[in-house]
């Protein structure tokens, strides 16, 4: 076991996005004297779920102007593509493939472990648990070992496993998404970006048969254009009211955008600073009817497609390649070879129940924590050290990101980044959210840390 | 296809305008009182819009359109009827003074043309290149960020003589 030294340690489970960022944040100020350990257990670092897609089509999905891993430092990432002879880099409004944007991070990564030696240690090593004690925090790998430290911080991202129809339904690009028979007719759940990879990597792999796409609201995400967000300051927006209000608002400024030349996206762009505080002022009664009734709506206008994709999916669809269904899915049943599905179209009052060769469930990537299949988390939750947030999207955390446990109690050593978050800041999904975060915490982290690292005994 | 695009997600009331002239205008103004007139009501509690009315000295039917907006809102509830009344929606800890001031007078500004969504331009002088305006866009984000860490209780609570004499308990 290691013991924390004077010196302030940071140990962050999961080598994802938000885990490199946040190294690489707290190891950008000079005058810490800090050390890191990154712990991922899939062995390769800054790619986790979205970066570690291999197909070219499975592209980013904000151009590479907002794609920089520092805030303050908006051309970074243009730069490093340009370096590294990508012609994407003349274009601020490009959109990468997102196996490119992981090399990327893992470079940010190098760079900062480069620009101060000796700081940063990686393990590839799984987390299983972690423990307060009384000098700091330990966290325990699968390989038996513990890493000690003054804080830790989960970064363990997105839920791996399928949400719905478990052990029959299959996650696009995992180790049971075997080959297909080209013809077979197959279902896709969720209309989202994730079904948008999944019919990306149908359609390279020439599938010729039916896609079925099953969601509540069949809706297709909206497709990405080149428009300035509008200028709006905090003083304009209308926080603390109902979700009607809220939206009569939104549409109002919508259609006066578009009535004077403008477009619907200035808008939805020009809010992005403010939907933290939007979502944090709603009553909780509020944050429930926006999930329950809005998000599906939001989510397609909030996170687009880059244009091509988008011309590409219409397309499909127009051609009766892939079929939207607007309905509810309601089961899923293994018989040899075949899958059956039963779905409720909306407004239908009677199932139906369709053979397919494969389900792919390509819904929210939001899972109740309760429901994890994350070690480390099934842990956390089973012994009380944290708890889901109050609409089980995510865990419970304080304004500065401490894990909030079962009693109540803010943690002062454990703290989690990135969109298990999402409960308590909701726009907390994307690189400009996260990076943002992730800056925020390194300060809190590295500012004030000689006053705390002095409280810690030596061992 | 438009932002439109999709299911109309929730019943949504027709658009309506705010031009406010002035940073607080009597609305706002009667509004906010009768809130914190809520806000000390005990819990559970209901008030009448006669009560609230002549006890803060508001016109009544003023009145009734000032609350049948904040209920438009979410910042009351009311109930018709023999028990009926208002009440507020949330508890006064959450409700921001900022917040409240939006819905009623529209967005925070100190003068008309300070405000970004409801900009109304003078026409006398050069948006561009109007200092006073550029410092009244300072203003307005001073004024949000008092109004917004206001809570209706905090207003509730300053000053006030009752107030004085309710202490904390002394614990040994
Ligand atoms: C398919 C997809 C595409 C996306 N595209 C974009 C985009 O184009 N632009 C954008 O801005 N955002 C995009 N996003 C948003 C995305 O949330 C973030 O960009 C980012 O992926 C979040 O990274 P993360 O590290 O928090 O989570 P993850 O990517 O889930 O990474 C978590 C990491 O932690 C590791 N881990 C988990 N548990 C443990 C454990 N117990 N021990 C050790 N290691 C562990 C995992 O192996 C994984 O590597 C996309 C999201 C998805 C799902």
């Amino acid at each position: 076991m290691s013991a924390p030294n004077q010196r302030h340690s940071v140990a962050i489970v999961g080598g994802g996005a938000t885990g490199v960022l946040l190294a690489a944040h707290l190891l950008r100020n000079e005058e810490a004297d800090i050390r890191v350990t990154l712990i991922e257990r899939e062995g390769s670092f800054g790619r986790g779920l979205a970066y570690s897609a291999v197909q070219r089509d499975h592209k980013v999905n904000v151009p590479s102007r907002g794609m920089s891993a520092f805030a303050d430092d908006s051309e970074h990432f243009l730069r490093w593509l340009k370096a590294h002879g990508y012609a994407e880099g003349n274009d601020p409004w490009s959109f990468v493939a997102r196996s490119t944007y992981g090399t990327y991070l893992a470079d940010v990564l190098r760079e900062a472990d480069r620009a101060r030696p000796g700081r940063l240690v990686v393990l590839s090593e799984e987390a299983i648990a972690v423990r307060e004690t009384a000098a700091g925090i330990e966290t325990r790998l699968a390989n038996g070992t513990s890493v000690l430290s003054h804080h830790a911080v989960l970064a363990v991202g997105h839920e791996t496993q399928p949400a719905r129809g478990r052990g029959i339904a299959v996650r696009v690009g995992s180790a049971r998404d075997t080959p297909l028979d080209p013809y077979a007719r197959v279902m896709i759940l969720g209309s989202g970006l994730s079904m948008v990879d999944a019919w990306l990597s149908l359609a390279e792999a020439n599938h010729k048969g039916p896609i079925l796409v099953v969601s509540r609201n069949g809706l297709l995400p909206q497709a990405h254009r080149d428009v300035p967000p509008i200028e709006i300051d905090a003083a304009d927006v209308p926080f603390g009211t109902n979700v009607q209000y809220f939206m009569r608002w939104f549409r109002d400024l919508a259609d006066e955008t578009e009535e004077t030349g403008g477009d619907w996206r200035s808008v939805v762009d020009g809010l992005r600073p403010f939907n933290q505080r939007i979502w944090q002022s709603w009553s909780e009664h509020s944050r429930r009817q926006f999930l329950l009734h809005l998000r599906p709506w939001w989510n397609i206008h909030r996170h687009r497609l880059p244009p091509d994709l988008h011309r590409r999916m219409i397309e499909a669809v127009d051609q009766g390649q892939a079929t939207l269904i607007a309905g509810e899915f309601l089961g899923i049943a293994q018989h040899g070879d075949m899958v059956d599905a039963t779905i409720r179209r909306r407004g239908a009052r009677d199932e139906e129940t369709i053979e397919v060769a494969r389900v792919y469930d390509c819904g929210g990537v939001s899972v109740d924590v309760e429901a994890s299949s994350n070690p480390l988390i099934r842990d956390l939750v089973a012994t009380g050290r944290g708890r889901p947030d109050p609409l089980h999207i995510g865990l419970d955390v304080t304004e500065d990101n401490f894990v909030i446990d079962a009693a109540g109690q803010p943690s002062r050593r454990l703290l989690v980044a990135g969109p298990l978050t999402r409960g308590r800041f909701f726009e907390i999904e994307a690189i400009p959210d996260i990076r943002l975060q992730c800056a925020r915490l390194a300060e809190r982290l590295t500012g004030g840390q000689v006053a705390q690292a002095r409280r810690f005994p030596s061992s | 296809m438009g932002w439109r695009s999709g299911a109309e997600p929730l019943g949504v009331p027709p658009r309506h305008t705010n031009h406010s002239r002035q940073m607080l205008t009597k609305k706002g103004k009667y509004g906010l009182k009768a809130l914190t007139h809520l806000a000390a009501l005990p819990p559970g509690d209901l008030a009448f819009v006669g009560e609230v009315a002549r006890a803060n000295n508001i016109p009544k039917k003023f009145l009734d359109a000032i609350l049948a907006e904040l209920r438009n809102a979410g910042f009351v509830y009311s109930r018709k009827g023999k028990a009926g009344g208002y009440c507020l929606a949330r508890p006064p800890e959450e409700i921001k003074i900022g917040h409240v001031v939006r819905v009623l007078d529209g967005p925070l500004a100190p003068i008309p043309c300070a405000s970004k969504t409801r900009y109304q331009p003078c026409d006398d002088c050069e948006e561009a290149t109007c200092r006073v305006r550029h410092l009244m866009l300072d203003v307005r984000n001073a004024i949000a960020e008092v109004l917004d860490n206001t809570s209706l209780a905090e207003m509730r609570d300053a000053g006030g003589p009752e107030k004085l004499v309710e202490e904390e308990p002394i614990r040994a």
